[in-house]
């Protein structure tokens, strides 16, 4: 498909120019540059010369934040992405914050041989096995605690709660030592090649073995293989479940109880999991279960939820940490003390804002994965 | 754009003179001259002062004070004392007030009296010739010490029981400590210099054994003489004191009341001084002077000193007669003057008013007009050229005397006049004695007595105002009957913060730390008259579109031939604020202070890298999360050039170093390996090696990656190793997780500068992939 074509299939030409999206928009609202509307004007009329050496191009958090409100249903995030990877195809490449560090490890990764040593976390209490009917897609939480190490940050715990809730289950996940990143940040970012490596490893890992459910406590991998995948032509068997999703089924069947706490919580929801896969209710379930009046609800939520501020690397600036302020500011002032999250991305984003040296003690909560939160509370 | 890299496209522009390169002759290159900033060209002795004040602004108090000895060789006395013309120039005169740049000097001087450095050399005898030098006032401690550090044989001869001159003679000790003086006359004494008091050079016998035995004479006398007042009475009664002999008594013989009420006639230092040492002897003081307070020549912050201890000054009041009774002084009589049209010397001519004269008690009165040298101690036929006020005539530009190898210079040239201008005429002396006994020329030397009108013109519009700061005094009613210091010196934090008004006048700030910094010797383009002709070169293996390697320098070669290398751009990196989050991360990384975050609107906040403080070590790129700061080096551009160079048929190893521990990759015997293609990556520290220049070696294709570093206790840039140690871990564990074995990064350290150790290691590491 050519460009043009792919701009199409994305509605962008059917633009009201109402400027719905740059109202909601979560960077516009904290960047007096940015707005969707105009750089989808900008497309439309392509001045992709322009677009590309734009800064803002790579500002987009796809949060589809936008998409939600847009009359003309317009696919403004794949918009963005499609523009993207026309420009990397074209030699230009956004700012990616850590040096690159993370675009990086996600590029080695489609290395051949490569052998990996990304399962040394897993301890010998935690049951797993190399093939079985139930597989735990882990991410890329190992490396990014040793990158995060300044950030004194545990996103491998949503991992480990993970397994050890289904052992206690009674389930031995599969956990898989040839996993690699799925990819999302990739194309994302318009690195549709490499995306594509990825994906057909991956596919192939899962069915070596044998697994016929995924479990994922990351929104991005899983948005990865029910969404990205299959648009780019790859075929995903297993049935998809996102770990909230999980647990819900679980404990709506009597399978898993667990125990009232005292704590208020709130919770995050990632945008992968809400507007990109429509998954809302479940993590609701699952922190209200037996303990409804200590969960409160963010200024915004649901579908009109605030994201954590950076997507696939990029841009992270004053911009984003204005949008990661004041989505702390919204948990804090629901009086909760615990943060839950459903990604590790939002775990790590908002964490960083929150250690910032000049944030304000205010802004400091307990961010805990939600599988974590779910292991604590079990009976 | 940062702002260094401005200043210096700037300062290329200003100056445009168009060079070529020799192997390039068809890129042309404009490359300037830096112009020295005003504080420096009014320095008679030509100190480097905005290099001072900029090491002093950046924390480095021994840096500074060596700059200060470059042309000083008294920094405590003239910190002290000196009449700082510097000031006057400064170009913050136009703002608000000038730097207090003598008040840093005295900082810098007073600092290593706390913090000591090793006591210079001798560096006397090493030339046999030997100089007889008359006269220990700083003329002539000038000239020794210039001379000792060339190597000759100095004596000073001292007619008096101690050495100084008139800083020891003449200005009192609550301006100017003796122990100060002392340790400064002892640091040229450790050069060599030998200093023979109480002996007093007189007669024709004297004179002879000083030209028999010597290879030149440098005649440094001072005027001690004071001139009389020419005024009725002044031969009649007793009760008059010169002055200079009143000071002297008291500095050197015993302090005594020299009356009950006294009168100091003059407007000078001297007057100012005779009569504040009289006030503390407990004498009622007043001074008499012909013009108002606007043309005495004393200091104004002596002035205002004098008048706060309760000093009456009678401005506009000449002296007619002296009074007496009984052979004795009873007060004097002045006539009220008013000003009239300027004279010679450009100050108002008083004139006298009609019928207003005056009289004012006193049993003791001291002339403080004028001094003239005493130049009875030579023989009648010494046949040097006199002035008619007395005085030596010497050549100003080398201050040579008719006779060959007799040299004079300071107040015996002068007449009286400071302590910076006779120190500026030691040098010149020096400089001309040494080219006397070498046979060469004397006309060449860089002479530079009168300040002269700078060219540098800067931007002084919506320059914010600071306020000088004050220099702490000891408090009036402490004063009385004491000798006690009066000024008290600033303490560090003052010291910087007085030294950030420096505006830096000019494109750099000539500190020439990155000179002593650089092991490769690369450095700033530089030249004070402008007269050489410099022409760029740069190496051989340049390529015009390699200008991302971080290598990139050039040759200069002035118009005598000499080579010296260069650096083009600065190291320093810049932040983009577009990108900053604000966080704060470079600022604790950087433990020069040179990030700093600057409020840009609201809550937003920004870092801004000082280019005066960073030291370009880069640590900072590396750590900031928002890759906001942009280096002008090591770039990730410039890493894919340098990996480019992986070869696929051969087995890769890359080396990283940093640029201190001596590391030359030219030792390394390559064409043993016959396998093996090194590369080799150098950054200026270790801290500027992100974990992703080390993977991304690895993805690209290496097989093995060696960093050599300092040692994090030794690290140029003392944080930097630190820093890397902890990229380090972070690498070793992300590529254990990829799977790659652990042998194909290894970290190593080289303590001081050592090559063989880094051939050593490199060696080491090789045969691994043998
Ligand atoms: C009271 C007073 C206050 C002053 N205050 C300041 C001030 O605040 N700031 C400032 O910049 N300047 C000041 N000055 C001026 C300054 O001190 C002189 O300009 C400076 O010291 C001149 O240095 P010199 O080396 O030429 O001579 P001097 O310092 O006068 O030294 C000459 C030396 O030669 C010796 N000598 C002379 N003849 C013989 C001989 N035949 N044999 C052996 N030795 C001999 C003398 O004893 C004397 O020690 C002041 C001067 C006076 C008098
Ligand atoms: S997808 Fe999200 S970040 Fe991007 S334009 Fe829409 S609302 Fe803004
Ligand atoms: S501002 Fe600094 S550089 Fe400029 S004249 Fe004053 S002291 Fe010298
Ligand atoms: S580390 Fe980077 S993002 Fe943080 S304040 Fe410094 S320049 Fe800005
Ligand atoms: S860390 Fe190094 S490069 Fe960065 S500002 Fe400090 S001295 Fe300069």
């Amino acid at each position: 498909m050519d460009l043009v074509d792919q701009i199409k299939a994305t509605n962008a030409y059917g633009c009201l120019e109402c400027g719905k999206c740059t109202a909601v928009c979560p960077v516009s609202l904290f960047s007096q540059r940015y707005s969707p509307r105009s750089m989808l004007t900008k497309t439309i009329r392509n001045e992709f010369d322009s677009l590309y050496i734009d800064y803002d191009l790579w500002s987009c958090l796809t949060c589809r934040r936008c998409d939600a409100v847009c009359p003309a249903n317009i696919d403004y995030s794949t918009l963005t992405q499609i523009v993207r990877s026309s420009a990397q195809d074209s030699g230009f490449h956004g700012k990616c914050s850590h040096a690159g560090a993370m675009e990086l490890l996600q590029k080695t990764m489609t290395t051949k041989d490569l052998k990996q040593n990304r399962l040394d976390w897993v301890t010998n209490d935690l049951q797993i096995a190399d093939t079985g009917e139930i597989l735990y897609y882990v991410g890329c939480a190992p490396y990014f605690d040793v990158f995060f190490t300044d950030l004194d940050i545990a996103t491998l715990d949503a991992a480990k709660s993970s397994v050890k809730i289904l052992n206690k289950l009674g389930i031995t996940p599969v956990l898989m030592s040839d996993e690699r990143c799925c990819g999302h940040d990739l194309l994302w970012n318009g690195d549709v090649e490499n995306f594509k490596m990825l994906a057909e490893k991956n596919i192939e890992s899962v069915e070596n073995t044998g697994a016929k459910t995924i479990l994922f406590s990351c929104a991005e991998c899983m948005s990865a293989f029910m969404n990205l995948y299959p648009e780019h032509g790859f075929k995903v068997k297993p049935k998809l479940m996102h770990m909230s999703q999980f647990l819900a089924e679980k404990l709506s069947n009597d399978e898993l109880n667990l125990k009232e706490s005292n704590t208020d919580i709130t919770f995050q929801d990632p945008c992968r999991l809400g507007r990109h896969m429509g998954i809302y209710d479940e993590p609701r379930q699952v922190l209200k279960h037996n303990d409804g009046e200590h969960f409160h609800e963010m200024m915004q939520h649901d579908k009109k939820s605030l994201c954590c501020g950076v997507s696939a690397w990029m841009n992270c600036d004053i911009t984003s940490k204005g949008i990661q302020k004041e989505r702390l500011k919204q948990a804090k002032e629901t009086g909760a003390e615990i943060l839950a999250v459903a990604c590790p991305k939002c775990h790590i984003h908002l964490t960083c804002t929150m250690k910032d040296k000049f944030v304000e003690d205010n802004y400091h909560m307990d961010i805990r994965d939600i599988s974590t939160v779910v292991l604590e509370r079990m009976e | 754009m940062g702002t260094s890299d401005n200043t210096f496209r700037n300062f290329i522009r200003k100056h445009e003179k168009t060079v070529s390169f020799s192997d390039k002759p068809d890129i042309q290159y404009p490359i300037g001259i830096v112009e020295p900033s005003p504080c420096m060209e009014a320095c008679p002795a030509g100190v480097n002062v905005k290099a001072y004040v900029s090491l002093i602004a950046a924390g480095k108090f021994h840096e500074a004070l060596h700059v200060v000895r470059e042309r000083n060789p008294l920094p405590g006395i003239c910190g002290r004392v000196c009449t700082h013309p510097c000031e006057t120039y400064c170009n913050r005169n136009q703002i608000d007030a000038p730097v207090a740049i003598r008040a840093l000097k005295r900082f810098v001087a007073d600092y290593e009296l706390e913090h000591p450095i090793p006591k210079p050399q001798k560096t006397a005898g090493t030339r046999e010739e030997k100089i007889a030098i008359i006269g220990s006032g700083p003329a002539g401690l000038t000239a020794a010490h210039d001379l000792a550090k060339s190597g000759f044989n100095v004596t000073i001869f001292e007619e008096l029981s101690e050495p100084g001159g008139m800083l020891i003679a003449g200005i009192p000790s609550y301006r100017m400590p003796r122990d100060i003086l002392k340790i400064e006359i002892d640091y040229i004494r450790n050069l060599g210099v030998k200093i023979i008091t109480n002996k007093k050079i007189s007669g024709k016998q004297d004179y002879n054994k000083l030209l028999k035995g010597y290879d030149a004479i440098y005649l440094a006398i001072g005027a001690h003489i004071g001139k009389k007042l020419g005024i009725p009475g002044e031969d009649d009664y007793e009760g008059f004191l010169d002055a200079v002999t009143f000071l002297r008594e008291v500095n050197l013989g015993k302090p005594q009341k020299p009356g009950e009420k006294i009168i100091v006639i003059g407007g000078g230092n001297s007057a100012i001084d005779a009569a504040r040492t009289a006030l503390r002897l407990g004498s009622e003081v007043n001074i008499v002077y012909r013009r108002t307070r606007q043309e005495m020549p004393a200091e104004k912050e002596e002035i205002n000193e004098a008048e706060k201890e309760g000093i009456k000054i009678h401005y506009l009041a000449a002296p007619a007669k002296i009074i007496g009774e009984n052979n004795k002084v009873t007060g004097l009589e002045c006539t009220k003057m008013k000003l009239g049209k300027p004279d010679e010397s450009g100050r108002a001519r008083p004139i006298a008013i009609k019928d207003s004269e005056f009289i004012i008690e006193a049993d003791v009165i001291i002339p403080a007009i004028s001094q003239e040298p005493d130049l009875s101690f030579l023989p009648k036929d010494h046949n040097i050229d006199i002035s008619r006020w007395n005085t030596f005539t010497a050549n100003e530009n080398t201050m040579a005397t008719n006779i060959p190898g007799i040299f004079a210079g300071g107040d015996a040239v002068t007449g009286p006049n400071t302590v910076i201008d006779a120190i500026a005429q030691g040098h010149v002396a020096a400089k001309s004695i040494e080219r006397f006994i070498n046979g060469e020329a004397l006309e060449q030397t860089d002479s530079r007595t009168k300040p002269i009108e700078t060219e540098i013109k800067i931007d002084l519009k919506n320059r914010p105002k600071t306020k000088r700061a004050d220099i702490p005094m000891q408090k009036i009613s402490e004063r009385k009957n004491s000798f006690q210091e009066v000024e008290y010196g600033f303490d560090e934090a003052t010291a910087i913060a007085e030294a950030q008004r420096c505006l830096r006048c000019g494109p750099c700030d000539e500190c020439y730390i990155c000179v002593s910094d650089c092991h490769k010797g690369l450095s700033v383009i530089h030249s004070k008259n402008g007269q050489d002709d410099y022409v760029l070169r740069l190496p051989p293996d340049f390529q015009s579109n390699n200008l991302a390697d971080g290598n990139l320098h050039g040759i200069l070669k002035s118009a005598n031939g000499k080579d010296m290398p260069i650096e083009l751009d600065s190291y320093i990196p810049v932040v983009k604020e577009e990108l900053c989050r604000g966080c704060g991360d470079c600022v604790t990384v950087c433990e020069y202070d040179a990030c700093q975050l600057i409020q840009k609107d609201g809550e937003i906040f920004v870092s801004q890298i000082d280019s005066d403080l960073c030291r370009g070590c880069g640590t900072c790129v590396t750590f900031c999360p928002s890759s906001a700061i942009q280096p002008s080096r090591y770039t990730s551009d410039w890493l894919s050039f340098k990996l480019k160079k992986i070869d696929p048929k051969k087995r890769n190893i890359v080396v990283f170093s940093c640029n201190w521990n001596g590391a030359d990759f030219e030792k390394i015997n390559t064409s043993k390996y016959k396998n093996i293609n090194f590369i080799f990556i150098q950054t200026m520290c270790t801290g500027r090696i992100e974990s992703t220049f080390i993977l991304r070696a690895l993805e690209e294709g290496a097989d093995g990656i060696l960093i050599v570093g300092c040692s994090a206790d030794e690290c140029h840039y003392e944080f930097g190793a630190k820093r890397f140690a902890e990229t380090y871990a972070k690498v070793q564990q992300l590529a254990h997780m990829l799977g790659y074995d652990k042998y194909r990064i290894e970290y190593k350290t080289v303590s001081g500068k050592n090559t063989d150790k880094f051939v050593e290691l490199v060696n080491n590491y090789t045969r691994k992939f043998k």
